[in-house]
């Protein structure tokens, strides 16, 4: 029986001699779900997944992979997942087909049938040895292991850093379809419209710390939308009002980001004034992305304790 | 040509790049010759100990690693140096010529740098031109300082010019042979391997040639290991040997440069196939996967250590028969021929055993390549726990360094065996050389240990491998202290057939490495990974 979360992880520190590369990480995957993780490099991405494989071992705080401890019982739960390196490193004389078999029979079996289909998928010459595969198609090769396996939970790295567009299409249709059928992924990754297609939660860290997580929704909650309206009247009045920020007037347009608390007031002000037109764009991830990471952010504390950290 | 096009600034980027790297090899080179003057000039001070010396040079051991032997009748100095010091110098050089050439060509191109600058004005053969010249200028300075040096202490001046300068030629050569091989092998490693086993044959032909006939034969001649004897500094010095270098090196740059323009940037001679779309049955788990990954090297080198064990194995004759012809030689020496034979084979059996301690420590040392390049890593996150994947690679090692041993011990035998017509010889020089089954292993499992518990400190391994190799090259001849001696893994065990096998050194010897290997697996257990 799975547990509820996949992947629990609180207060995780871990150091690499004086560097602290993470530091009181949170995480949580819930079983069945897909969550992205997102965060800038070196903000320590890879280094939280090596700790989940049991590769690096945890100075401080809970780590739970599958139900068990990821560094005592690693060969016991790498059953159960499947795992796709940010930079795959094959062995250069073995073929890519090679590869692929080799760790499905090391992780306890391949579907043959699932394993041709995800190849023709991807576009995959299995014959060739992986020396001469560009990283793209080394890639696919962790990849096509990966989705061909029967794996409860996947582990990707930034699996689309070498893909091209039609692709990343394809990579997308998979994991959709690993999420029907009630597997779980952990998707960490640059590309936000990527997460923003396929994830039900978002952890966004930064400088090995949890910034923000929960799903997108709830994110979004946290964030203002970019309001641009004709009016009427004279709008500097809107300045004053409070959670509107950024306003510029612009003969009869105006345009300023609103939280979304303030949004009712803002629009009564705003209907007051003699709206005759009115656009109002939902925060993307990027630009909850740029919150965290981008110059504006000065008060990054701030903003991290608007989110979910408990 | 427009195929040289920017050599010139290649030339400077080499030398900027490894002005540290040729700095060392120039200093160590030449300063060791310089040391060796004066130390050989103190340590044979009187005429008996040097004519004693000279009859040892003429031995089978003595032409093998001194050379044809030209200027025993009179040991003064000049032919003491020639003598003594040519083969350990050649062979540096070779080594530092094959790891230059590779460097700038074939591994420039497998890492895609070459791509970067090709893709720039620069001519097909402007990088191996550049190598090549930044190699000779290195080498003419080595052998300049040597020349100098050999002048500072009153020794003739054209006999010492010859003699630096055919050492710098015969550098020059060992590189022009690398840059073929590098245009034919696909790989770095394979390329620099590839002109090892060519300089090996080389070095054996010239074996071959001396021991047949007094000042060789035409076997000698063809290696230019031989060359620069051949010019006899210090003896009756003429110079046309040396323009053989000349010809060499520009036979084999025309090649090169052939070669080259035949070729896609960063393909080799012989294009990659596709290979198979599955994994066969047999590659099912880590174990396999090191031996499939290994194969190849290993069985390179149990066929090149047979094979020298054979070449060597079967000139027990040629030593018989000058112990035969000349008994006062038995004399100086101290034995009777049986004795002798028993250690030329002890010798050669030790040489056996630094080949396969050098294989087992470089196949240890690829768990640690592995580890860095992330496919440790990939393999890891599958259901292979630590201790099995870091254990099949030590046993894999372990494996390979018995198959090499025996290899070496059988091809001595053989050898042996055909040469005194007597068949007992195969299974005694097998028996020796595993007699000397720990120290072939010792580095290996330091090795291990170390990639356990503290990788950072792995490069130590090669200085103490250094060191036992020196210690048992030349130590004998530079008369080094027991306690220095005993610090040479090679110098633990007994020497058989020279001497008895003794049981419990042996097990306690096996025992240690043993322990090593154990420790090894507990302490990769429990470290973390090394990741990219």
């Amino acid at each position: 029986m799975s547990p509820r979360n996949a992947i629990e992880v609180s207060g995780l520190d871990k150091s690499f001699g004086r560097f602290k590369a993470l530091d009181e990480l949170d995480l949580t995957v819930r079983t069945g779900e897909v969550t992205g993780f997102l965060g800038p490099n070196g903000s320590g991405k890879s280094t939280t997944i090596r700790v989940l494989l049991g590769l690096l071992r945890a100075d401080s705080g809970s780590v739970r992979l599958l139900g068990g401890d990821p560094w005592k019982e690693a060969v016991t739960l790498h059953r159960r997942l499947a795992y796709v390196p940010g930079d795959v490193s094959l062995w250069p004389d073995l073929t890519g087909g090679q590869a692929i078999d080799l760790l499905g029979r090391l992780r306890g079996g391949l579907d043959a049938r699932r394993r041709r289909e995800f190849l023709e998928r991807f576009e995959l010459d299995p014959t060739k040895k992986a020396r001469t595969y560009s990283k793209g198609n080394r890639q696919k090769v962790a990849l096509v292991a990966a989705l061909a396996s029967t794996a409860e939970l996947l582990i990707l790295d930034e699996p689309t850093s070498g893909l091209d567009p039609l692709m990343e299409a394809v990579f997308t249709d998979c994991v959709r379809e690993v999420k029907e059928a009630g597997r779980t992924v952990l998707l960490s990754s640059h590309i936000l419209s990527e997460v923003e297609k396929l994830c039900d939660t978002v952890t966004i860290i930064r400088g090995g710390r949890t910034v923000e997580s929960g799903t997108l929704s709830d994110l979004r909650h946290l964030t203002r939308s970019t309001v641009r309206a004709e009016v009427d009247a004279d709008a500097t009045a809107l300045k004053d009002l409070a959670g509107v920020h950024d306003l510029t007037i612009d003969g009869a347009t105006v345009t300023f980001a609103v939280e979304h608390d303030h949004m009712g007031t803002v629009l009564h002000e705003l209907t007051a004034l003699g709206v005759r037109s009115l656009v109002s764009n939902p925060p993307s991830l990027e630009e909850l992305f740029l919150r965290h990471y981008g110059d504006e952010l000065t008060t990054v504390d701030g903003a991290g304790n608007k989110g979910k950290r408990s | 040509m427009s195929a040289f096009t920017g050599t010139g600034t290649l030339i400077r980027f080499a030398l900027f790049r490894d002005r540290l790297r040729l700095a060392i090899w120039v200093v160590v080179l030449a300063g060791l010759t310089a040391v060796s003057v004066p130390t050989l000039d103190e340590m044979f001070s009187d005429p008996a100990e040097r004519q004693a010396r000279a009859a040892l040079m003429d031995s089978p051991t003595g032409i093998v690693f001194g050379g044809p032997g030209y200027g025993l009748d009179d040991y003064t100095l000049g032919p003491m140096l020639v003598n003594e010091m040519t083969m350990s110098l050649l062979m540096a050089m070779a080594v530092m010529s094959v790891l230059h050439m590779v460097r700038h060509t074939r591994a420039e191109e497998e890492s895609g740098r070459a791509e970067l600058l090709r893709a720039g004005v620069l001519g097909a053969s402007a990088q191996t031109a550049a190598a090549l010249i930044t190699l000779a200028l290195a080498h003419l300075l080595i052998g300049g300082l040597i020349a100098a040096s050999m002048v500072a202490f009153d020794l003739p001046v054209p006999d010492s010019i010859a003699y630096g300068l055919g050492l710098a030629l015969a550098g020059i050569s060992f590189g022009a042979i690398a840059a073929v091989c590098a245009q034919v092998s696909e790989h770095g490693r394979s390329a620099a391997g590839l002109a090892f086993l060519v300089i090996g044959l080389l070095f054996m032909f010239r074996v071959v040639g001396d021991i047949a006939e007094q000042g060789g034969n035409v076997w000698s001649w063809l290696s230019p290991f031989a060359w620069l004897q051949q010019a006899r500094p210090f003896d009756d010095l003429r110079w046309e040997p040396l323009a053989l270098y000349g010809v060499c090196v520009l036979v084999l740059f025309v090649v090169t440069y052939a070669l080259a323009r035949r070729r896609d940037v960063g393909a080799g001679l012989v294009a990659a196939r596709p290979g198979p779309a599955g994994a066969g049955r047999l590659l099912r788990g880590v174990f396999t996967l090191h031996l499939n990954q290994q194969r190849g090297a290993i069985v390179a080198w149990a066929v090149a250590v047979l094979a020298f064990g054979y070449a060597f194995g079967s000139l027990t004759t040629e030593v018989a028969e000058m112990l035969d012809s000349a008994p006062e030689l038995a004399a100086i020496l101290g034995g009777d021929a049986d004795d002798l034979v028993d250690g030329f084979l002890a010798v050669l059996t030790t040489y056996v055993v630094m080949a396969a301690s050098a294989y087992g420590t470089l196949s240890v040392l690829r768990a640690w390549s592995e580890e860095n390049a992330g496919r440790a890593e990939l393999l890891l996150s599958t259901a292979v726990g630590r201790v099995h994947w870091f254990g099949s690679a030590l046993a894999v090692a372990a494996l390979a360094t018995a198959l090499i041993l025996v290899s070496g011990g059988l091809g001595l035998g053989l050898g042996a065996s055909v040469a005194l017509e007597d068949a007992g010889w195969t299974w005694r020089t097998v028996e020796s050389s595993l007699s000397q089954l720990p120290a072939a292993l010792v580095f290996g499992a330091l090795a291990a240990l170390l990639l356990g518990i503290a990788p950072r400190l792995l490069p130590l391994i090669w200085l103490w491998f250094g060191y036992s190799l020196v210690a048992t090259m030349l130590g004998g001849l530079f008369e080094f202290p027991e306690e220095f001696m005993n610090l040479s893994a090679f110098e633990i065990l007994a020497r058989p057939p020279m001497e008895a096998f003794e049981t419990a050194p042996f097990l306690l010897y096996l025992g240690a490495v043993l322990l090593a290997g154990a420790l090894s697996l507990s302490g990769f257990r429990d470290r973390d990974l090394v990741t990219a």
